[in-house]
């Protein structure tokens, strides 16, 4: 017998093929932060350098996803905690990793300005803007507003933005990273 | 005046180790640093330094021993070192060692992210090779 599968786990099985060390959607809490960021290590041990890279460009997409998500999960310890995508997807010559959330339409600019400044800055250039934004005043839980500053400065690499909206309050923010090997 | 010594994790929480002694007028903060509530862990460490340089005056050395730190952290480092920096404008005796691991594979960005500490904060950091 069947049931009724709203999702085709056979198509979400192909649609992350044998290049995909390593999926999740769900609550990203300090648990998931330390299991995944544990398996990162090991599973891109082959080249230690792009997996560190991938490990802290981890660390902060992820928190970012924990504090600012639009979709919440309340555990049982009655904590709400921000729900959201995280993907490693591996080439001959890189990593891309890859996150996904839902974002409140009213913080949607301000992302998107801040990646595209982020964009047109070099390695110097982006070094500065990372000092001038960490003197701001902290944000929520001590956030210092420099991960995705951060996380351009580790990949060596610009930030591929897309968003898509959802319905009139939501749109899907996902965020893909190269990580050179 | 107490001291303060943290035991680090590496488990589900990353928390460092952070050994501030009063008698010596050593600090260490050590291993790894990336805490679901950075200001929650760090703020008792500033009222600490700001303690020990109001009341007990003597020479600081602050050691850093820091493997891995997120963005959050680094700012909590930034506000140390300023608390450390006008300490030393104002006649206190401060050195601040960065102690790193010349083998480590990114060792090139921490060392950039020291020289960038040095660029916003005015305070040198001796980099000292483990």
């Amino acid at each position: 017998m069947h049931y009724r599968r709203d999702v085709d786990i056979l198509d979400f099985h192909k649609s992350l093929d044998k290049n995909t060390p390593l999926s999740y959607k769900g609550p990203i809490d300090d648990r998931i932060l330390q299991a995944i960021g544990f398996y990162i290590e090991g599973l891109l041990k082959a080249t230690p350098k792009a997996g560190r890279k991938v490990f802290k460009i981890f660390i902060e997409l992820a928190q970012n996803i924990s504090y600012y998500s639009a979709e919440t999960s309340i555990l049982s310890d009655n904590k709400e905690i921000g729900t959201g995508m995280v993907l490693i997807n591996e080439s001959n010559d890189y990593y891309t990793f890859m996150t996904g959330n839902l974002v409140k339409n009213d913080d949607i600019v301000s992302i998107i300005e801040k990646s595209e400044i982020i964009n047109s800055l070099d390695h110097d250039e982006l070094r500065q803007y990372k000092r001038e934004q960490r003197k701001l005043p902290p944000g929520r839980k001590g956030g210092a507003h420099i991960g995705l500053i951060q996380v351009a400065l580790t990949s060596a690499n610009p930030l591929d933005i897309e968003v898509n909206p959802i319905d009139d309050e939501h749109s899907f923010f996902s965020i893909a990273v190269k990580i050179d090997k | 005046m107490e001291n303060i010594l943290i035991e680090g994790k590496h488990g589900v929480n990353f928390i460092p180790t952070v050994d501030f002694n009063a008698e010596t007028g050593i600090c260490e903060l050590a291993g790894e640093s990336y805490l679901e509530d950075t200001i929650d862990f760090y703020s008792p460490l500033y009222s600490w330094l700001r303690q020990y340089v109001a009341e007990v005056k003597n020479p600081i050395v602050y050691n850093f021993r820091l493997r891995y730190f997120n963005t959050s952290s680094s700012k909590c480092i930034i506000d140390i070192l300023n608390i450390l920096k006008k300490y030393k404008d104002d006649g206190g005796t401060v050195e601040v060692n960065w102690f790193y691991d010349a083998d480590e594979e990114d060792i090139e960005d921490e060392l950039e992210e020291i020289e960038d500490f040095m660029i916003e904060t005015n305070l040198t950091i001796n980099l000292v090779p483990n």
